[in-house]
């Protein structure tokens, strides 16, 4: 237990180096602070220990150590009834044997606040009221996260957890359920942790970000920070930034196979790092387009997949690049499979992420 | 599709033979235990029949038996509920010996066990001896017979239980204590309510168990006699034609139950029983 730590005054949510073990994974000194009314994302790839490390916040699972604290309180002994925090989980984990209603009651019931009619407020402004009497079995996956949701928000919690509500929806439930969780999260005055391993609901429900990779977490700050400069190989990736290859600094330039990059940014010299690029803002044409350029390179254009929104196409070259593309510019462009193209990086397009200095060689 | 469905399908040959050893090896078993009870119902009259189950000692036999296997099926639920639950929801060290134990009975001989009881239940036994000083005697009396029956038929409830315990999402608990219930709530309302088939099914069939004990209740507790130790004294005093009346009363009553217990646990019924109990 870190003893150093002092609650804060503001009525938001706190952990300090807070360790949990599930099985043989490992959760580290985890450090996280989530506003009143803003929504924090975690971000990380399945396994990274997102939903181990809400459980623990919860109290659904025991912390090893750290501290987890809510509104200035200190909550990381208590059991999870006496919280107050309301989590919906993955599938909704409606409870099959109770209605529609019976769920959202439950919390209440549960805490001898039955009287209120907090549950009918919430089934109808979730747009539930005529499936009040159903049982959970009868419902779609998109129906039963908005259950999830009201039974959440029932008992007025501190603070929400949600985890990765709509990853089992499919993609028309998932559009839908996305927009109302935006309206419904910018009302709340608590703070939200919205666990996903999608950056596109990361980026749209989250104020602020932090991202998870085997255990720890990598990056936090706000949704804007982290996407434009993630510091982090896993944490470029997981933002869809792809890797351009590794390469030696000098005097402000690196070079990767045919490509040489010019830096903006103080020159250190002789530092190795990894480069990244974002796909949709290389630049590809017949000539070279552009004066202001980190570097440009010719290229065989190898496939082009008419994905949407963005066509996606494969050149061949050393590095080998991937650019998204309007379809609008993929006609205008009028590029064919195997034709030849310049490749234009703006400054804008690349991500640096410096290596740490290798050990000085041993005589 | 259906698997009847499949199997009758276009593949030819080897779905025929398939399917016809199926019935035909599936059918020679249902044979083989329906043809001694058909024999033993036709061979008793109506009229020894109705004489046999009006006669004190069968009708007082099959009383204490329907009796007690009812008390051994409530006791092996009461105990048997928490165990299970531990077994299936929780991780502990020696939770596989411990399952194994449970098990122990299904593999040990009946009149064995008896053996073993009557060392532990007996008069002079580690739990007999001091229970007799408190005026509860093991060795001949119900308190014998309904502890024969729970230790031969202990294991059913307890896997029962287990098993529908095992089929419960655990996040549903979790989900439960997050919206403020303590573990009792949170097991009253929602796992219990989702785990009463099983927990039904497993009593019924500590229930049939208990009833068709022999072995191990006529060690322990040769008097006062159940049904099926009635019916053995009857065959060896009287032969075969007196037990085989007898016989037919025992296997009436309870078939008669355990149809009736087995349908209530497994059907319909259920449905609202499982909301009731929220």
């Amino acid at each position: 237990m870190s003893g150093s730590t002092v609650p804060p005054i503001e009525p938001g949510l706190m952990v300090r180096e807070l360790a949990v073990r599930a099985g043989t994974f490992e959760l580290r000194a985890v450090d996280l602070d989530v506003a009143a009314g803003r929504v924090l994302a975690l971000l990380g790839p399945s396994g990274s220990g997102k939903t181990t490390l809400i459980e623990a916040i919860a109290g659904l699972r025991p912390a090893r150590g750290g501290t987890v604290h809510l509104a200035g309180r200190n909550l990381t002994l208590l059991p999870p009834e006496r919280r107050r925090i309301g989590v919906v989980f993955q599938d909704g984990a409606l409870f099959p044997n109770l209605t529609v209603a019976e769920n959202v009651r439950f919390g209440l019931r549960a805490r001898g606040e039955a009287g209120t009619d907090r549950a009918g407020m919430l089934l109808r402004r979730l747009g539930l009221a005529q499936l009040a009497d159903r049982s959970p079995r009868s419902l779609s996956g998109g129906e039963a996260q908005r259950v999830a949701l009201a039974r959440a928000l029932a008992i007025q919690p501190r603070l929400l957890l949600l985890d990765e509500p709509l990853s089992a929806l499919d993609q028309p439930a998932r559009e839908e359920l996305r927009g109302t969780l935006q309206e419904l999260l910018a009302e709340l005055a608590i703070p939200a942790v919205y666990v996903t391993h999608d950056r596109t609901e990361a980026l749209t429900l989250g104020d602020d970000l932090a991202v998870m990779v085997n255990g720890s977490l990598r990056r936090t700050g706000t949704a804007r920070e982290v996407a434009a400069s993630p510091g982090d190989p896993a944490v470029a990736r997981l933002l869809g930034w792809l890797e351009l290859g590794r390469g030696t600094l000098s005097q402000g330039q690196v070079r990767i196979g045919q490509l040489t990059l010019t830096l903006p940014g103080p020159a250190s010299d002789h530092r190795r790092a990894d480069l990244f690029y974002r796909p949709e803002d290389v630049l590809i044409g017949p000539d070279n387009p552009q004066a202001v350029a980190a570097g440009c390179y010719a290229a065989r254009v190898e496939r082009i997949i008419p994905a949407t929104p963005l066509a996606v196409i494969s050149l061949a070259a050393t590095p080998a690049v991937t650019v998204l593309l309007l379809h609008r510019q993929l006609k205008q462009l009028g590029l064919q499979e195997g034709a030849r193209v310049n490749v234009v990086f703006p400054p804008e397009a690349l991500h640096v992420i410096p290596l740490a200095d290798p050990p000085e060689p041993q005589p | 599709m259906s698997m009847a469905d499949a199997a009758s399908g276009p593949r030819g040959w080897p779905s025929g033979g398939f399917e016809a050893a199926l019935w035909l090896l599936g059918g020679l078993l249902v044979a083989f235990i329906i043809l001694p009870v058909v024999r033993l119902t036709t061979t008793a009259s109506a009229a020894s029949v109705r004489h046999a189950a009006a006669a004190g000692p069968v009708r007082d036999a099959t009383l204490l038996s329907l009796q007690d296997a009812a008390i051994a099926a409530v006791a092996a639920t009461v105990l048997g509920v928490p165990l299970a639950y531990l077994l299936a929801a929780r991780r502990f060290p020696g939770r596989g010996l411990v399952q194994a134990v449970v098990d122990l009975p299904l593999a040990v001989p009946h009149t064995v066990a008896g053996i073993a009881l009557l060392f532990t239940f007996g008069r002079a036994g580690w739990i007999g001896a001091p229970a007799g000083h408190l005026g509860v005697s093991f060795y001949g009396s119900q308190w014998g017979i309904v502890t024969a029956m729970l230790f031969v038929s202990a294991p059913f409830a307890v896997n029962s239980c287990r098993v529908a315990f095992e089929a419960i999402d655990p996040k549903l608990e979790r989900a439960a204590r997050s919206l403020g219930a303590t573990p009792w709530l949170a097991f009253r309302r929602v796992t219990l309510p989702l785990a009463v088939r099983g927990v039904l099914t497993g009593a019924v069939l500590v229930y049939a168990r208990s009833i068709s004990e022999f072995g191990a209740v006529v060690i322990l507790a040769y008097y006062p006699a159940t049904a099926p130790v009635e019916i053995y004294n009857l065959f060896l005093q009287s032969g075969l034609t007196q037990s085989a009346a007898a016989a037919v009363v025992l296997l009436t009553v309870a078939l008669a139950t355990f149809l009736v217990l087995r349908t209530l646990a497994s059907g319909r019924l259920l449905v609202r029983f499982d909301r009731a109990a929220y």
